[in-house]
């Protein structure tokens, strides 16, 4: 291979590209945590709610998972003007990347309240706990330390995949910014290089940050690799 | 007035009936043991008193006023007066052991953590269970989980205590610590319902035991009589061969 690397441009416009991985590492950390907090009531209602809002909570998850992400942003982005709704490039793909987790967050999530054990469910029921304070006491706690690993790998494919599809809208975040700075002086494969090792940079430090919370809060023995 | 009174009530699991119309009175202060060969429905009984099995026939009073089980304030009143220790320990899995005495006390009863957490240490302290305080369920063996839990249903502050089978898992030494427990309980006054196998016990700590069979009350009597000179048949055979045993 002939190609002449030169990375000293790529150095020469590196604090670009931290900015888009900083707001990659933004978009990521928002959609996963709001996408919980979706994922958490919708396996709350799938698990204890009335049948009407089960139903609902079905169509959304799989609405949603059978669509491709980049669709769904799209459609917030071109579809929805139309019916004068307009967001910005960057809150279309965090209100997309967060429902489109929300959805995924639900199935994943609903697995750890069918694994609940019953008897400590009864026993909060005993002690006077209402359903959301047994939710929050003994539900929550069992997901955290049993699907703990299906958790932190999905937040993982968000921050990498799913905050990608925003450069697609002109969001820049880091693949975005590498697109940016490519197409002004054709550095592709130094700027791609570079990126992707950002890329891996960056989840190594997800990872390892996610380690630490769950042993930290909820005794989580996860290995980092 | 009895302190808990329950009457002919009848349950089922399904489509398959467990209870057939119990009845038999608890006492204020008063320690009651309900006795009989396993899957008589005895741990049943326990569960329809604090509303996890539906009553589907008889009512249950204490101090007089009936539950009614379809309504949810009648149950968390009912509730609030009542606490059970299940004969799994049912502890919450992924909370230390000071956080299973403590947040009922504090999340329902919304009481203040330093006062909650204090208590909670000399009810420890009287199961023998102090030094584990910041342990998890899953780190102590079944005898120490048994005492936790009941360390658990005191710091409700019941007035009266539902106990399952509170000696079953535990080794002979251990046995006499919680029945030391139960003992000083019953001489405080508490108004305890307990099932219990260790007919030794059952004998020296109640004043009335409940023979169950079939999801049935065959006989109830102060332990003397019910041990020494049974009514029935059913019960005759039944102390013969777990007195002699
Ligand atoms: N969750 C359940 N579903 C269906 N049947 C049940 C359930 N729990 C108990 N049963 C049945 O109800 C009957 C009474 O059970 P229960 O647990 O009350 O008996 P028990 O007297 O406490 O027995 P043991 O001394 O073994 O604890 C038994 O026939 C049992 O098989
Ligand atoms: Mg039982």
């Amino acid at each position: 291979m002939n190609y002449n690397f030169q990375f000293n441009v790529v150095w020469r416009n590196f604090d670009v590209l931290l900015e888009g991985a900083w707001l990659t590492l933004q978009l990521g950390v928002f959609a996963f945590t709001a996408g919980c907090l979706i994922g958490l009531v919708g396996a709350a209602i799938r698990s204890y709610g009335p049948a009407p809002l089960r139903w609902l909570v079905n169509i959304y998850v799989i609405f949603i998972t059978n669509t491709p992400a980049l669709i769904q942003i799209y459609f917030l982005y071109f579809a929805l003007p139309e019916f004068g709704i307009r967001w910005s490039n960057e809150a279309c793909v965090l209100i997309g990347l967060t429902l489109n987790a929300g959805a995924y967050l639900t199935m994943i999530l609903r697995a750890g309240f069918l694994s609940v054990r019953q008897a400590e469910m009864e026993a909060g029921e005993t002690m006077g706990m209402s359903l959301p304070q047994r939710i929050r006491y003994i539900v929550v706690p069992h997901i955290a330390k049993s699907i703990y690993p299906a958790l932190a790998n999905f937040f993982i494919v968000i921050l990498v995949m799913g905050t990608s599809v925003g450069a697609l809208i002109g969001v820049d975040e880091l693949t975005g910014q590498a697109i940016n700075l490519s197409t002004v002086n054709y550095r592709w494969l130094e700027y791609f290089t570079v990126a992707a090792l950002m890329y891996v940079v960056l989840t190594f430090i997800a990872s390892i940050g996610l380690a630490l919370l769950g042993r930290w809060a909820f005794r989580v023995k996860a290995r980092i690799f | 007035m009895p302190h808990l009174a329950v009457n002919g009530i009848h349950a089922k699991y399904g489509s398959l009936d467990v209870l057939h119309g119990i009845s038999f009175d608890v006492d204020r202060g008063e320690v009651v043991s309900l006795v009989g060969p396993s899957g008589s429905g005895k741990s049943t009984v326990l569960r329809t008193l604090v509303g996890l099995t539906p009553v589907t026939g008889g009512g249950i009073e204490v101090d007089g006023t009936s539950i009614d089980y379809r309504s949810s304030r009648s149950v968390r009143a009912a509730r609030d007066r009542m606490a059970i220790v299940f004969q799994q320990y049912n502890l919450f899995q992924n909370m230390s052991v000071l956080g299973n005495v403590t947040l009922a006390p504090r999340r329902v009863k919304g009481r203040k953590r330093q006062e909650v957490e204090a208590e909670a240490m000399d009810l420890l302290d009287l199961v023998g269970m102090a030094h584990k305080a910041h342990a998890y369920p899953d780190e102590l063996s079944g005898g120490q989980q048994q005492r936790v839990a009941i360390a658990r249903a005191l710091a409700l502050r019941p007035e009266i205590l539902l106990l399952d089978e509170v000696t079953s898992a535990l080794d002979p030494e251990l046995v006499n610590e919680v029945l030391d427990a139960v003992r000083r309980l019953a001489a405080e006054g508490m108004t305890m319902l307990l099932v219990s196998h260790e007919m030794a016990f059952v004998r020296e700590v109640s004043s009335k035991v409940v023979f169950m069979d079939q999801g049935k009350v065959i006989e109830a009597a102060p332990p003397a009589k019910i041990f020494d000179a049974p009514d029935s048949e059913r019960a005759r055979d039944f102390f013969g061969k777990v007195l002699r045993g």
